[in-house]
């Protein structure tokens, strides 16, 4: 009896998982399809440069002809910018909420985390016109130090963990003589390692995948991010589906290595902070 | 310790507060109230702006696509917060079984939820494809049905985007679900069994009503998200076809950045704002005739 439920179980288990994983396995299946090949009816499983000597044709010319190496670099640049300055800028204020009294900080806190609902529609016009007045268009610095300087969700984190800490250090670190800059660079950072890797995963991979700001800020063909060349590729070039498809392996590969590698953090500070900060 | 020491003065909290705060004026607070204000002008960027009182609104509340994109939007949302909150918790339930490999369909279920949306909406739109998609082969050759072409009919599209933005996020919710589930102490479990209740019966009267906190946090965040959704629709639909798939966040978009009537983008990011207020508002309203307390 438990044996033939637990049977049922996993066909009913993997059922399921071949609808939330066949898509992508279907795209990177036509990734190594000829043109001529991804529009056969019925579709093959088979792609038909797979094994054969231009096996990885589509993925030269998507990366070498249709520079996406060049939009996978700058998307690396924008990314890794961004988080480091979520881990920056919320670690210093998660500590201040955390460790330190005064006056307005509640005021504070319940302000970052009340704009945090309002959908990001709402400020970008006003933002736009500020990038637009600094000379800022057309640079990776819009995409970049809207999310270098507030996030929500990283303070909230490294707000909780640092209450946890126990008061004792903070006296004998206090008694050492350390003042706030020491006591938070020498004494609390280094501790909030998960913190702190978690948060740069997130942000990292929220930035990849924005699309609206790249939209809006980028028009040179060489500053753009992954995610808007696959949307400006599909524009122009409808029928491509192999080399879009293949373009679409590239954007999202990346993120699906770090995932598989730091699962613990993503899904653990996922569930635990919420999607965007 | 002795009372009065302190290693640091009142102020060293702002110091430490300054990045936050310039983020939080200059590209939060600012924008929010800045938007407000115009919202009541035509401005265009090219012109000096002037005020305009309440034409935009007048404009949005008399034209009939409006009316429409706001049903679109909850039209989605419906979709995307039943969606996810029910398919969620089923999830949650099937990998919360303890039976070996079930990290693995854990990793599966929750994949999409870290691919971006673009690549998202390219795979379907690619699955969904009229004539060699996936999808519309096998519905004509092994259920000789005739589907629509789903992304192109306007009774269509809709709820397709909202569903495939809904399977990128259930996993999300699972997680979240999940962490509810092994929250609840198993000895109730036993004690049920014991009692002599059927296991439908005991997640009726035990998983159910102990999970509303969590179902609270789930469906709280479920709102706000499912006005999230820029991404998947700019990529399968540009909101089309004509206005089938466009929702406020879209529209915004679209008149601020392709039309460049900023002030009238306001005006719609402005109802957007109220519609999201006015819901999460509610949803707090009702939380304690339906969220347990849990001491």
């Amino acid at each position: 009896m438990k044996f033939v439920s637990n049977v049922f179980l996993y066909i009913l288990l993997s059922a399921i998982a071949v609808i939330m994983v066949f898509p992508f396995l279907w795209m990177v299946i036509n990734s190594f399809n000829s043109e001529e090949n991804i529009f056969r009816i019925p579709p093959t499983l088979i792609p038909d440069k797979l094994f054969k000597k231009n096996m990885f044709e589509n993925y030269v010319v998507v990366l070498r002809d249709y520079n996406f190496l060049r939009y996978a670099l700058n998307s690396f640049i924008v990314a890794t910018s961004a988080a480091l300055g979520q881990i920056f800028t919320c670690s210093l204020a998660g500590f201040a909420f955390a460790r330190m009294n005064f006056r307005g900080k509640n005021l504070i806190f319940s302000l970052l985390l009340m704009t945090m609902m309002v959908p990001v529609q709402v400020t970008i016009i006003p933002e736009f016109l500020l990038m637009m007045k600094l000379g800022w268009l057309d640079t990776f610095l819009p995409l970049i130090v809207p999310s270098f300087l507030v996030g929500s969700f990283g303070t909230f984190m490294y707000k909780e963990f640092f209450e946890n800490v126990p008061k004792d250090l903070e006296d004998a670190a206090a008694i050492d003589g350390a003042g706030p800059f020491k006591m938070f660079f020498f004494v609390f950072f280094p501790l909030a390692k998960v913190q702190t890797v978690t948060l740069f995963i997130i942000a990292f991979m929220n930035n990849w995948n924005d699309l609206l700001r790249p939209v809006l800020y980028i028009s040179s063909e060489k500053l753009m991010t992954i995610t808007m060349a696959l949307t400006q590729f599909q524009s122009e070039y409808e029928a491509r589906w192999n080399y879009l498809l293949t373009g679409g392996v590239v954007a999202i590969l990346p993120l699906l290595i770090v995932y598989m590698l730091l699962q613990r953090y993503v899904v653990e500070g996922m569930a635990h902070t919420g999607l965007k900060g | 310790m002795k009372k009065g020491f302190s290693w640091y003065k009142p102020w060293h909290g702002w110091i430490f507060l300054i990045p936050t705060l310039i983020g939080l004026f200059v590209f939060r607070i600012g924008p929010i109230i800045f938007a407000f204000f115009m919202s009541f002008t035509d401005w265009n960027i090219m012109l000096q702006p002037t005020w305009i009182g309440l034409d935009n609104y007048k404009e949005l509340f008399t034209d009939p696509n409006f009316y429409q994109i706001l049903l679109n939007t909850f039209e989605f949302s419906l979709i995307y917060v039943t969606g996810t909150m029910v398919f969620g918790l089923l999830l949650a339930v099937l990998v919360n079984s303890k039976i070996k490999g079930i990290k693995f369909f854990r990793t599966a279920y929750f994949t999409p939820v870290v691919t971006s949306a673009v690549a998202v909406g390219i795979i379907w739109s690619w699955i969904l494809s009229p004539k060699y998609g996936l999808l519309n082969v096998i519905l004509e050759k092994w259920f000789g049905v005739t589907p629509p072409s789903w992304l192109g009919d306007a009774k269509w599209a809709l709820p397709t985007v909202a569903f495939v933005q809904t399977w990128k996020m259930m996993g999300y919710y699972m997680i979240i679900y999940l962490a509810g589930l092994q929250n609840i102490p198993s000895h109730l479990y036993e004690a049920a069994r014991i009692d002599g209740a059927s296991k439908f019966q005991s997640f009726w009267r035990i998983t159910l009503p102990l999970l509303s906190p969590t179902t609270f946090f789930a469906f709280t965040i479920a709102i706000i998200d499912s006005f999230r959704n820029f991404e998947i629709i700019y990529t399968m639909t540009q909101g089309g076809p004509q206005y089938a798939s466009t929702t406020l966040v879209y529209s915004v978009y679209v008149n601020a950045f392709v039309f460049y009537r900023m002030g009238y983008a306001s005006a719609v990011a402005y109802v957007l704002l109220g519609v999201v207020g006015l819901i999460t508002w509610i949803n707090f309203l009702l939380k304690k005739y339906w969220v347990q307390r849990i001491y």
